[in-house]
Formats: C-alpha cells, structure tokens, sequence
C-alpha cells in the first residue's frame, strides 16, 4: 500500500474536518470540557492523547486477529490503560507542574470514547498502517477541537495565551494592563464549565456549518 | 469461536507483557519522580513563606533557596527541639515528631511554615501554613497534595483560596480598605487556628470572629470543614513551640 495515496489521505482528512471526533461523533466531550481552561493544558493534553490513540490503535491491530471475540471489550481496555498509564507516569517524571494541573484528566484519557470507539470500529478491521493514519487523524481532530476551545477561554477568560514550556507555563502574551484601565474585563464566566459548553457549542456550531453536515430531522 | 483454553492463555499473556512494560516504565523513571516531589514539597514551604517566584523557577534553584534560607528542626510537644530524620515524618502519622521550618535572613527569623495535614472528603490534603514571627499573623498557606474534586474541593490549592488567609480587608474611620494577614490567636494570645466558613465572611462591624475566618468554596463545605479541622488541630501540637519563638525569638 502507498502511504499517501487518496485512501489514506482520507483517513487522516476525515477525521479532522468532515467526520471529526468532538464536533461531529460527539466523543471525548469530558475531557474537552475539563482541560480547556488553559492553550498550554490542551497542547498537552493533545499530545498525550495522538500518543496513546496512535500506538492502542497499533497494537491492536496488529493482534486484531489473535483476540478472542468474546474478551476483546477486556483486551482493548488493558491496552489502553496500560498506554495511558505510562503517559501518566512519563508525565510525573519530566513535566510534574503540567501533570499537577492536568491531575485526573490524564489517567481519564481511559474513559475517552474516541479512543475505545477508535479500536472497535477502525484498529480491530484494518491493517496496522491505516490504523496509526487513523489514530494520527482522530488525534489532530480531537486536538484541533480542544486547542481553538481553549484559545478562546484563556484569551477572553483570564486574559493570557500560555505556552507549554516543562514548567509553569511560557505566557507568550497578556492583555495590557492600559485595556483594563480602559474599562476591558475578562469574562470569569468562561473559566468556569458552562463557558466551556458555550464555546463548544459555538465551535460545533461552525464546524458542522463548514463541513456542510445536515442532521436528519 | 476460540476455545476457553485460548482465551485464557492470550489473556494470560496479555497481562504479562502489559504488565511488564508498566513495571519498566515506572522502574527507569523512579527517581525522576521522587527528586520532582520531593522539589514540589520544597516549593510549596518556600512559598508558603513568601519566597519570590523568581527562586522557584527550577528543581536546582529550589534545593539551592531551601539549603541556603531554611533551618528545617524537628521539635516535641513541648516545644523542645529533638533530633530527627526530616524528611522521613510521615505528617499525618506522627504527632510526637513534628517538623518546623524557619526562615532565617542574616540570622534573623522571618517566617516559620509548619506541616498541616488531614482529611478532606475524599483524600488526605497536605500542605503547609507559615506564620510571622510575632507567631500569630500568617505569612502565607499552600497545599500541595491532595485529591479533592478539581473545580470543587480542589480549589484549595488555588491561589484565590490561600490569597484569603493574607488579605484580611480593615476598613479605617475614613472609609479607606487596608489589607493585613489573619490571625491565628485571639486577643488574649489563646490559639484559635482560622476557620473556612460556609458562604462567605461576614465582615460587618457585629462579626469580632472575622479576622479568624476565611472564604469557604461552593459545592465543598466538606474539604473546607476538614481543613478548618486539622488547621486547628495541626497547630495546637505547635502551641509551646510557638509560645517560645514568640516569648524568646527561638527554639
């Protein structure tokens, strides 16, 4: 098979504009939701999720044919936390601020439908190359979601566009302290969850509109 | 359809390689881990004790700060110093060993972080409470372990949380706000330790209790009675030795 041939390209394509995981298939909403808040916490959180989605993918469809049918929900699932788990800890060891903030949401990347979902109905069917493509477009898909989300909730609700550095955070830039004096204030209400579902509503909203998807009535 | 035998045995085998490379993953990357707490204990008693943000940057940084600022002693109830292995106390266990971190600048004490800990609703929070040398106004508070609902009772490790304990609004006669620490002694020097009240503080002239009184968080009346619990608790163990740095300026 040629790697980037029309059939591939579809695969990583899909996933991130016309059948995208979040703003399309509805999955992974938790998570997209709860590591919004911050550009920095999304990138992250991306990363680790293309990480994981990619190699369960992989591997399970390099044993696709070994499973036993009756256990592959069991299979699928160890796999997953297994992968998930070593994030977890790689995280601990070599970004611990960013793993502090991220606290549970890492280890509920488990629970991410988009992962589960991914395995059953794409990696258990298909050859393991299509499957780390699939994973790859699933993966900027869902993070292409949650990083335009989070631009927006950090930039209008706390006022700064942060960058993940191994630390803290880089604050790549504020808003100056001569637009408050002027009267500007940040919108607290987009910190706290209910901004996050506005925002993804919105996002979904012009997702669906460019995509030209019609909902059946 | 596979027979049982095979699905136990892949099963089986599943498990073990799963299970090894968990096991290699977290082997190799061990210590790594235990430097990363231990700095984050470290950080969290600096800056319980108002160090600038600038000497916290890295693990280095902050083990170079902690060596060069910090007199870690181990004190009894009684307020008398014992020897210790520091950085061995279980915090919540032990409560005839307790640890006592003093600031010193030039010799001279500027703030003294004590180890609190206790339940919360799900989990144990840890974290540390640095008072002023005059031992009853706090110089700051920081948690850093815990496993309370991000959002809810999460927020305790969130700066507008601790930021209650050190901005205690005084309205002067003209009207004019001045912000000063709360106080952890009552007026006749009694410790009274600071309490998270449901709601909100009431701030009116009729509240004299407001200056021991800090913001709850909404939706997390439970981690904030626990904390207002072992506040009380964890500082009490302290009461002689901080009657004898306040009486003689040292332990």
């Amino acid at each position: 098979m040629e790697l980037f041939n029309s059939e591939s390209k579809k695969i990583i394509s899909d996933p991130i504009n016309v059948n995208n995981p979040i703003s399309l298939q509805v999955l992974g909403i938790c998570s997209a939701l709860a590591v919004t808040i911050r550009l920095d916490q999304a990138i992250i959180m991306t990363l680790a999720v293309i990480f994981v989605l990619c190699s369960s993918n992989v591997i399970l469809s390099l044993i696709r044919n070994y499973i036993p049918n009756r256990v592959r929900i069991v299979i699928m699932l160890s796999v997953i936390a297994s992968l998930v788990s070593v994030v977890d800890e790689l995280l601990k060891a070599y970004l611990y601020d960013m793993s502090k903030q991220l606290s549970v949401f890492v280890g509920l990347i488990i629970t991410n439908c988009i992962i589960m979902g991914r395995a059953e109905a794409f990696a258990l069917k298909n050859g393991p190359s299509k499957a780390f493509l699939d994973g790859i477009g699933n993966g900027f898909g869902y993070g292409l979601i949650i990083i335009i989300v989070s631009f927006f909730r950090e930039l209008f609700g706390a006022g700064t566009i942060t960058l993940p550095d191994g630390g803290a955070g880089y604050v790549l830039w504020r808003i100056p302290e001569s637009w408050y004096a002027a009267g500007y204030e940040n919108v607290g209400l987009l910190v706290l969850s209910p901004g996050a579902f506005i925002i993804l509503g919105l996002v979904i909203w012009v997702q669906r509109e460019m995509a030209g998807v019609e909902e059946d009535a | 359809m596979h027979s049982n035998n095979y699905t136990l045995g892949f099963v089986f085998i599943v498990t073990i390689i799963l299970g090894s490379m968990l096991s290699f993953t977290k082997d190799s990357i061990k210590d790594l881990q235990e430097e990363n707490l231990k700095a984050d204990v470290q950080k969290t008693i600096l800056r319980s004790l108002n160090f600038d943000e600038n000497l916290l940057l890295s693990n280095e940084l902050i083990e170079q700060t902690f060596k060069s600022y910090i007199d870690a002693k181990c004190v009894n109830i009684e307020g008398e110093v014992v020897e210790c292995a520091i950085e061995e106390i279980d915090i919540e266990k032990n409560v005839d060993v307790l640890p006592v971190y003093i600031r010193k600048d030039n010799n001279e004490i500027k703030g003294i972080a004590l180890p609190v800990a206790g339940k919360g609703l799900w989990s144990t929070i840890f974290g540390y409470i640095a008072l002023n040398p005059d031992t009853e106004s706090v110089l700051g508070i920081q948690f850093y372990k815990h496993g309370e609902t991000p959002g809810l009772g999460g927020e305790v490790e969130k700066k507008w949380f601790t930021d209650n304990f050190i901005n205690h609004p005084l309205k002067d006669p003209s009207g004019s706000v001045t912000y000063v620490p709360k106080k952890i002694r009552d007026a006749s020097g009694k410790i009274v330790s600071i309490k998270v009240v449901k709601g909100g503080v009431d701030y009116s002239d009729t509240n004299m209790e407001s200056i021991h009184q800090v913001d709850g968080i909404s939706g997390a009346t439970v981690t904030a009675d626990g904390v207002t619990d072992f506040l009380l608790e964890d500082l009490l163990r302290y009461e002689k030795t901080l009657d004898k740095i306040r009486d003689y300026g040292t332990i």
